[in-house]
């Protein structure tokens, strides 16, 4: 029982209370969970995103272990000069963490992510995903998805091209673990969190992020819509050893998208009739997606 | 203060071994003498032989470090900042391009008051162009960095020694500049320290507590709101204050256990009969040195430190010099003015305290040939009375 409970349950919080963020934001949940596992002994480094202002202004913290505040295109570069700087004076147990927001590792960061991946870095690489520059007011990055709206998108000029695929990017850096995970699947979420601390080297977790300010939701619906998120496979659970994929979770029946992007105001436009083969098209990309994402866990045990 | 002795094969320095090095070579001898323990890098015309170098100390052991290909010289900033928060000793160096990418990274790391040396190989900007030129480092006088200017391979090793003692003392990064190829390719005679001297006078680093350890939990950075950012700009304004007196007396201490000493300001020949003062930086000032036998009513003013710019200096080494006598500095960086950069400081520090002509002179950009006959034009223009801003290889 008290295993189970562990799967599931905080046994002993590693943030205070008082986190910044807005109502049924992924960061405060997702921050609580990690340094529950992690521990004291993290540096956190953490460039431009909404977790800058959650971690707390100037003398305060969300969590307790170290912060460090970085620029926005360069965080696992400082992450790579902090842990060189630890395990010099002998602490190679402290775990050092990038928290970083989708612009931050899709986009301005892109670089940077690369040369630590690279390098095979020893660090952990935490991307909130929740797809666009929300800490700046909701403007369109690449982890955008097709057929949202956001201010510098803004209907009828929704989001017509795909977001990067940034896990095949990641991965193909052949690093020893990449994993997507959701809040609405805790058990999984932790159980990716300890394998990437118990893995040596670049570590890499993308977390679907729900943002009610942003997506245009509900607060109280977040858990609920990163659930239908995997459960129509727009966000499948898998992860990535070296070039090896797993995927963690098969949905029970087939949900249509739909059921998903119209709890969110960010796609109340496809709804409309003249948007209709736009949602045609996402159902599309999105079977033909999981279908790959089934080929390639197939082959990847074959070599 | 550039000791011409290196030069004369006569004198020996205790405790040294003479060698002959390239500016860069000389940077990275001085790293590993300073035990620099995290090296970042990227490589960049005409910097490159210095992390090279650097590159084969640490691969084959001669060196104690942790070097790190990058993959910019923003990262190589940010991953220098990141080990130096961490309480690391760091070093790098970069050139033109490379110091213009990580602009952003270089406030950073002055307004996290983080100390590190670094070298910067001067060049210019677009159109493409590798060969010596002050544009870059000039442009990041306003980054909150020391920037300490170097005319021989002998000053670059003796400077990056004294650049940690005065980074480590106010917590105010160091920028070493070299003049490409002129200094960072040309081999020359040095005097290489034993590690046991250079242990002496530099110490290891010390833990002032604020390092992020891992250990003890700390916060580094966050949002700061308007009634309480000034309070940090003021504390490191009261440094920076410091930083003229501090180079000084470093220099001083250095010459003391060295042999060489150093000031922020060099003055030669400049004497109550001086007519021209050329106000000089890095290696036009040796150009300069050798036209003074045929020239003794020429001065030169050579500029050391020049962020924070040495106002008490250079007022005290013109205090000598009649009213009447004609201020010039070289200047070969081209910033978009109507004057260059070393104009401007030499006005705002003589600024209603002396009323000399100056005029400015354009030369030697991207690598142009300065030559002790360019100097001797540079004296028959300035006699002729010419604009008060003068392109020497033009009009």
């Amino acid at each position: 029982m008290a295993e189970l409970a562990h799967k599931f349950l905080i046994e002993e919080e590693k943030v205070y209370p008082g986190a910044l963020s807005c109502r049924g934001c992924g960061w405060a949940l997702l921050v609580r969970h990690i340094a529950s596992i992690l521990g004291e002994n993290t540096v956190y480094v953490v460039p431009a995103s909404c977790y800058s202002i959650i971690a707390g202004p100037f003398g305060l913290s969300h969590v307790r272990g170290s912060i460090v505040h970085t620029v926005f295109a360069a965080a696992p570069a400082t992450a790579t000069g902090i842990r060189a700087a630890l395990d010099r004076m002998g602490n190679r147990d402290a775990n050092v963490v990038v928290l970083a927001g989708d612009g931050g590792t899709f986009d301005i960061g892109l670089q940077s992510l690369s040369g630590a991946a690279s390098r095979g870095e020893n660090i952990i690489y935490v991307c909130n995903n929740n797809g666009a520059y929300m800490n700046t007011g909701i403007q369109t990055s690449t982890a955008t998805p097709y057929g949202a709206v956001t201010t510098t998108n803004p209907n009828p000029s929704y989001k017509k091209t795909w977001p990067k695929d940034l896990m095949g990017i990641v991965s193909s850096h052949n690093i020893p673990y990449a994993a997507t995970c959701s809040l609405a699947y805790i058990q999984d979420f932790r159980k990716k969190i300890e394998k990437a601390q118990n893995t040596k080297g670049f570590r890499f977790l993308m977390i679907d992020g729900p943002c009610p300010p942003g997506h245009k939701t509900d607060p109280s619906q977040s858990i609920s819509i990163a659930r239908l998120a995997v459960e129509t496979k727009l966000f499948p659970l898998f992860e990535v050893e070296h070039h090896r994929v797993k995927i963690n979770y098969f949905p029970k029946k087939d949900v249509p998208v739909e059921e998903c992007l119209k709890l969110q105001g960010r796609f109340r436009h496809l709804f409309k009739e003249e948007a209709k083969d736009a949602l045609k098209e996402i159902q599309a990309q999105v079977d033909s997606n999981w279908k790959r994402l089934v080929k390639l866990e197939e082959i990847s045990y074959q070599f | 203060m550039t000791d011409t002795r290196t030069l004369n094969e006569k004198i020996s320095f205790e405790r040294h071994t003479p060698k002959i090095l390239k500016g860069n070579f000389a940077a990275s001898e001085a790293a590993k003498l300073c035990k620099a323990g995290f090296i970042p890098a990227y490589p960049i015309t005409p910097q490159t032989t210095i992390v090279e170098e650097l590159s084969r100390k640490v691969a084959t052991g001669e060196m104690d470090a942790t070097y790190v290909n990058m993959d910019s010289e923003h990262s190589v900033f940010a991953a220098a900042m990141g080990a130096a928060i961490s309480g690391e000793r760091v070093f790098t160096a970069t050139s033109g391009q490379g110091l213009f990418y990580a602009h952003e990274v270089l406030h950073a790391i002055a307004h996290f008051r983080l100390p590190m040396v670094v070298c910067n190989v001067g060049r210019p900007s677009i159109p493409w162009n590798i060969w010596a030129d002050q544009s870059d480092s000039l442009a990041q006088r306003d980054t909150g960095w020391i920037q300490l200017y170097t005319e021989t391979s002998q000053e670059v090793l003796d400077t990056i020694i004294q650049g940690y003692i005065i980074t480590e003392t106010l917590d105010i990064p160091v920028m070493v500049v070299l003049d490409a190829f002129y200094l960072s390719h040309t081999s020359e005679n040095v005097w290489v320290p034993e590690q046991s001297l250079v242990d002496e006078f530099l110490p290891p680093k010390k833990k002032k507590g604020v390092e992020v350890d891992g250990y003890n939990p700390k916060v580094i950075g966050g949002l700061i709101p308007p009634d309480q950012y000034e309070t940090f700009e003021y504390a490191w304004w009261k440094d920076v204050l410091k930083v003229e007196d501090l180079v000084n007396r470093v220099g001083k201490e250095f010459g003391e256990k060295f042999g060489r000493s150093y000031q922020a300001v060099e003055s030669v020949n400049i004497n109550e009969n001086t007519k021209i003062v050329f106000v000089t930086t890095s290696t036009i000032t040796t150009t300069v040195r050798g036209i003074l036998d045929t020239h003794p009513e020429v001065g030169i003013l050579k500029l050391r430190l020049i962020k924070p710019f040495p106002e008490k200096s250079v007022v005290k080494a013109l205090s000598i010099v009649s009213d009447d006598t004609v201020i010039a500095p070289i200047e070969r960086n081209f910033l978009g003015g109507k004057e260059g950069a070393i104009i401007q400081e030499m006005k705002r520090a003589l600024y209603g305290k002396r009323n000399f002509k100056m005029y400015d002179i354009y030369a030697g950009m991207g690598g142009k040939d300065v030559s002790p006959t360019t100097i001797e034009k540079m004296i028959e223009k300035i006699n002729s009375n010419p604009d008060e801003v003068i392109w020497i290889d033009f009009d």
